[in-house]
Order: structure tokens, then sequence, then C-alpha cells
């Protein structure tokens, strides 16, 4: 083990090609990070067709930069110009943006950026102990088990991704229709080809991801003709000097808000489709709540700062964890990186970590040395941000669609595979227009074929459907599918109703079913204290609800 | 009962459910044992069929959709609210129908500036920075996959004649 590990810390750290990648790679992050209306996922996307020509664990942490340096790159516009880089810094902005204009803001950028380094520091440890230990449980599933994670991924992403849960639904089915184009995998036959020969490889799915999220966006971006030819930001604001030693000081002495931050981050990451946007936020609130200060929040607090910036670093642990450990991307970055892998023909599951140590470690690897990247380049990156905002977004737009068909190309050497892209980015920017999510139609596609997959193993072993049911995995995720599928109404139900007192200790017991039926002893623990602690809620909930 | 743009979505879904729904039935059946290959597609095509229908009826029973019949509708504020977009698509598509004879190079070239100056403005001063950037831009773009990641990108008939 230690001989795999010290291998992969010299693949990383002793390499200076992958050194400068991982560099070059934060920078472009923390950019991405910065720039409103760039989101990480974008980053990652655009920095996928530079990494065909790399070994895969250059592409991976080259990636993995990217994606550390988007989640810290927000907090620089958010504090220096009152507008959030990205959504996973909103929160940032409540207390980041105030403590700047009370005169701190080499303070508030320390606090940010330490935050963000210890946030993505403790996600690291986590990820490191706790992937290889979720890859072992990983391996009690059988195809029936898998199938029903993926449909639980789609759900909890259709109803986590805002908005319309019909329209999710729908975005979702679409994605898994898109999927089924071409040979299938298991009998070889053409399907929906319509006598097109190169239908025949399918979609290739990085073009479909590139057109309907990169491409779309763009669109959207250069719709407003006055948006599009005005700077990227009006209010650039201006170099400062970041003041390192007070904000570890500070950071330190609240490391019970830090640590609370992180697991939230964490926990987050590791739910499909709860990302950074939702973590940032979530930690805030918690802050908030155990605050002393809690009517400081809002005018510069620091435990407002430091909540939100490592809530969302430690996001990106938490969704490394079900990539590595399951083969499941939970979000779009993820899934961008599952692609990366896939060119290199390296299929993550539950025997990754096993099969391929040297690469898994160095993702873990790679994970940290991202971060120190993330604190080194800062300054350097903020006088980049600050001459980058000046540029119209009609420009940036034109010269990402090319550089869009040039990567594309990269990827086959087939023309085709750009018409599919264009294809894509045209059905995004509408179903965009007309309030479909564009998340859970992506995982759709990439998790299509996976699905399918696994579908024709489980018929193949047994005609009884009943198994889907009958086995306690499967049945665990088929039950938190339909409890994500409920969430959406849940959310919108007032609070005081029924519906709503009874969703979650309802949800606790029922889940509680499948842990029993596992047999081991910590899942049958689990499973009782889920029982007793829903029955508690449902004896208050209805006890309440009688005195009103 | 109502009509709004949920509805026209819906039904344009529903038709293409029912395209793809006909068109599963010409897969082969090689008569392997295990899960047919029209299996999967079909029950991803019924279950979208049923979430479109849904759709259809949840879109009928709210009210009708201010967009539909406001001064929005018009033709003008629609070309106006799709102008920039409409442009992008002709001008990609017009990049790819000539990327055989101009090749990445020069057709990215072209592509660049056309977008540029189609959305940034004609004033002289801004064409010539539009002539500048898409030089500069795709000639890095081009160099950095040709020379440094070894990419075939597509050549063009010009190129090669010439």
């Amino acid at each position: 083990m230690i001989d795999v590990i010290l291998q992969a810390f010299a693949s990383i750290v002793l390499d200076p090609v992958t050194l400068g990648l991982m560099l070059v790679g934060t920078l472009a992050g923390i950019l991405a990070g910065a720039i409103p209306g760039f989101t990480i996922a974008m980053g990652v996307i655009l920095t996928l067709p530079f990494t065909f020509g790399m070994t895969a664990i250059q592409g991976l942490a080259t990636m993995l930069g990217v994606f550390v340096g988007g989640f810290s790159g927000g907090l620089m516009s958010c504090m220096l110009t009152g507008i959030p880089g990205t959504p996973s810094s909103v929160a940032t902005t409540f207390d980041g943006f105030p403590l700047v204009r009370s005169g701190r803001p080499g303070l508030a950028l320390g606090l940010g950026l330490w935050s963000s380094f210890f946030g993505g520091m403790i996600s690291a440890v986590i990820l490191v102990a706790l992937a290889p230990q979720l890859a072992f449980l990983g391996l009690e599933f059988g195809p029936w088990d898998y199938f029903s994670l993926i449909i639980f991924a789609l759900t909890i992403t259709v109803s986590l991704s805002g908005g319309n849960i019909t329209k999710g639904l729908i975005a979702g089915l679409l994605g898994l229709f898109a999927a089924t184009v071409g040979e299938d995998e298991i009998n070889g036959v053409a399907r929906f080809t319509f006598g097109f020969d190169e239908f025949k490889q399918g979609f290739a799915f990085l073009p479909v991801l590139i057109g309907l999220f990169a491409f779309s966006q763009l669109l959207t971006d250069v719709e407003d003709d006055k948006r599009a030819k005005s700077p990227l930001m009006s209010q650039s604001g201006s170099v400062v000097k970041v003041e390192h030693r007070q904000a570890i000081l500070i950071i330190l002495k609240r490391w019970v808000n830090l640590f609370r931050s992180s697991f939230i981050g964490i926990f987050t990451g590791i739910l499909p489709a709860a990302g950074g946007s939702i973590s940032n936020i979530l930690a805030y609130d918690q802050a908030k709540k155990a605050s002393p200060n809690r009517s400081n929040f809002g005018k510069g607090e620091y435990d407002g700062v430091i909540a939100p910036e490592a809530a969302n670093n430690a996001t990106a642990g938490g969704a490394l964890i079900m990539m590595m450990a399951l083969g499941i991307p939970g979000d779009i970055v993820t899934a961008v990186m599952l692609g990366a892998l896939m060119i290199h023909n390296i299929i993550p599951g539950p025997t990754f970590i096993q099969d391929e140590p040297l690469l898994a470690y160095g993702v873990f690897i790679a994970f940290f040395v991202a971060h120190f990247f993330m604190v080194g380049l800062q300054a350097f990156s903020l006088r980049i941000f600050l001459l980058v905002t000046k540029i119209p977004m009609y420009v940036l737009a034109s010269v990402i669609l090319a550089y869009c068909a040039i990567g594309v190309f990269a990827l086959h050497n087939v023309v085709f595979d750009i018409w599919v892209m264009f294809f894509f980015g045209v059905i995004g920017y509408f179903m965009k227009k007309l309030g479909f999510p564009l998340a859970p139609m992506i995982l759709g596609v990439v998790l299509g074929k996976l699905a399918e997959l696994n579908l024709a193993r489980a018929s193949g072993i047994s005609d009884d459907l009943l198994l889907f049911i009958s086995r306690p995995w499967s049945l665990f995720f088929l039950l938190m599918a339909v409890i994500s599928v409920i969430f959406p109404f849940y959310q919108e139900a007032r609070k005081d109703s029924l519906f709503s007192k009874l969703y979650v200790p309802i949800s606790m017991i029922v889940l509680s079913l499948p842990l029993f039926l596992m047999g081991s002893p910590v899942r049958m623990i689990v499973s009782t204290m889920l029982v007793l602690t829903g029955v508690y809620f449902l004896y208050k909930r209805t006890s309440s609800l009688k005195t009103t | 009962m109502s009509i709004n743009k949920d509805t026209i979505v819906a039904i344009f879904l529903l038709l293409f459910c029912g395209i793809m729904i006909n068109s599963s039935f010409d897969i082969e059946d090689p008569g392997y044992q295990g899960m047919k290959a029209s299996f999967w597609p079909t029950i991803v095509l019924c279950l979208l069929s049923i979430m479109s229908l849904v759709m259809l009826v949840k879109s009928m029973m709210a009210s009708t959709d201010s967009n539909l019949n406001s001064e929005n509708t018009n033709s003008q504020n629609v070309f106006l609210k799709f102008k920039n977009a409409s442009i992008c698509f002709l001008m990609f598509i017009l990049f790819l129908g000539f990327l055989d004879y101009l090749g990445m190079l020069i057709g990215g070239v072209l592509f660049v500036f056309g977008l540029l100056t189609l959305l940034g403005g004609f004033e002289i001063k801004k064409i010539i920075n539009h002539l500048i950037i898409s030089i500069i831009t795709i000639g890095i773009m081009w160099s950095i996959f040709t020379f440094g990641l070894k990419v075939i990108l597509p050549e063009g008939e010009i190129l090669r004649i010439w």
C-alpha cells in the first residue's frame, strides 16, 4: 500500500509536467470561478479537450486543479464587487462584501482563502478515509442494486435541480433516451439510426455534454445585446494584500464552525446533485444559528465568511467520494471527470481503487496539492481576474464557441461530433428557455448506458423482477428515489400541514426497513436508531397537531 | 382549459415519443437470450410519453400563459430576443458547412471574426480589433492542438491545394 501511495505521490509531485498542468488548471479554475456567468462546471468542461493528449493521471490532476480553484475563485468577485462568481459563493457575499466595505479587504480575502483551504483539507482526509470503505460497500452491489442506485441518482438530481418536477423527469428521460441511440452494447443491434451510418456509434457523451451545458450557456450569455457588449463586470475592484497570518488565527479560533461547515460540505457533496450551491447556504445558515453574534451576520461577521467558504471547498471532496467509490457522478463536474477516465478506457466502479490504485491515490494526492496551489496562486490570479473582467461577454463567448468546436473534434477526429455538440447545444438552449433543468438530462446521458447494462445483467441472471424490491440495497435506493421525488412537494407544502410534518419521520421509518434487512449488526443498530428517531418525531409532530 | 407554451412543448414531445416508439418496432431482434435491444428504449419512451401527457394535462389546467397573448410574442420582439442566438446558430452552421473547404484554421478565424463583428458592431476600430482577436486566438488554439496535442485538425481544400 505504502509503495503505491509513494508512486502516486511521485507521479504528481515529482513530475514537473503534471505539476505545471495542475498549476495552469488551478489558475484557470480560479478565473472561471471568479467570473460571473462562468461556472466551475464550465471551466472543467472546457479543460477536457486539452486532457485528451495527456495521461489519465495528468488529465485528472489538471481537472482537479480547475475544480478546486473554481470553488475558491468565486470568493474574489463576491468579496471585491459583491457579485458572486459562482452559485457556490452566494452566501460568502452576505458577510464577505460588508467586511470588505468596512475597510478590511485583505482580511476578508484571507478568511475566505484559508477557510477554503482548511475546508478542502478536511474533505481530502475524509475522501481518502471514506472512498475505499464506500467502495468495499459497493462490492456488495449486484446489478439490481446498481440499477436502483442510478434511478435514485437521477430522481434526486431532478428534485434538487429546482423548478418543475415533471419537466425535470422529462429532461432525465430525454437524456436516457439520447443514450440509447446507436448500437446497443449488449446485442450490437443498431437503434434509432434512421439509415445514417454516423448514428451507429451513438452520440459520444462528451460532445453531448459540452453542447448541452457549455454551448447553450454561451448562447444564453450573449442573448441580451446590451449585456453582451458591456465588460464582464462593471465594478472590477482593486488589488489588495491578503492578511494571511491574522486570517489563519481567526479561523483556527473558530474551529467548531470550520469543522461543522466542512462536514456539511462533504455530506452535501456525497449526495448526488447537491453541490456547492446548496452547501454554502446550509453552512452559513447553521453558522448563524449556532453563533452568539447572530445579529452581526450580514454586517461582516467572520463566521459568515468562514462557513460558506469551508463548506463549498469541502463539497468537492464529497462529490469525488461517490465517483471514486461507486462510479456514479454526483454532478456535472464529476460526470466530466468520469468521461475523462472513460477516454483512457478506465471505468470507475467499486473495484476502481483496487484495480487502479496508482490512479486512485494519484487523484487523492492531486486533490491535496491543488489546495496548496490555490492558496499560492490567489494573489497572481487576482491581477489576471481584474484584467479579464474588462473583456466583453460577446468576445469571450465567440472565442469559446470556436474552442468548443476544436476541442470536440479532437475527441475522435470526426466532424460529426461537432454537429452533435451543435445539435445538443440548440436543444439545451431551448430547454433552458422553456424551463427544463439540464442537469437531469446530462446525468441521464451519462448514466443511461450503465442503467441499461445493469438491467440487462439483472434480467440475464434472473427473470424475477421482485429482486428489485427484495434485495435490501436495491429496495433502499428505490425508497430513496421515491422519497426524493416527493421532496419538492415537501418543500412547497405549508409548514403546519400534515404532509409537511409527517414527511421526515415516515421517510426515516421507511428507510430503516432495508437497512434492517441487510443483517449486519451495525446496520441493524442504525436501522433501530432511525425507527426510534422517526417514531419520536412522529409522536412530537402529531401531538403538536392535536394541540393546534 | 388553456393553451400555453408548455402545452405546445408537451404535444411536440408526445409526437416525438410516437415517432420513436414506432421506430422502436424496427429494432432488429437477433434472437439472443436475455433482454431485447428494444426493451430499454421502449420503457424510457413509455415513461417519457406518460410524463409528457402529465405535462399536457397540467399545462391545460393551468391559467393561460400571458406570454402567448402579450406583446412579447409579436414577431419583432421574438426576433430581438433570439437575434444573437440565431446569429450564433447561423454562423456555426456556416462554419460547419464550409469546414471541408476552409479547414479549421481559416474557417475558425472567419467564424470568430464573423461572429464578433455581427454581435459586437461594424465600426472600423472594432472590426480591426475583431480581426486581431480572431487571428490570435484561433492561431494559438490551432497551434496548441496541432503541435502540442498532435491532433490532426481538418486542413480544408483551400490549404491542401495551396
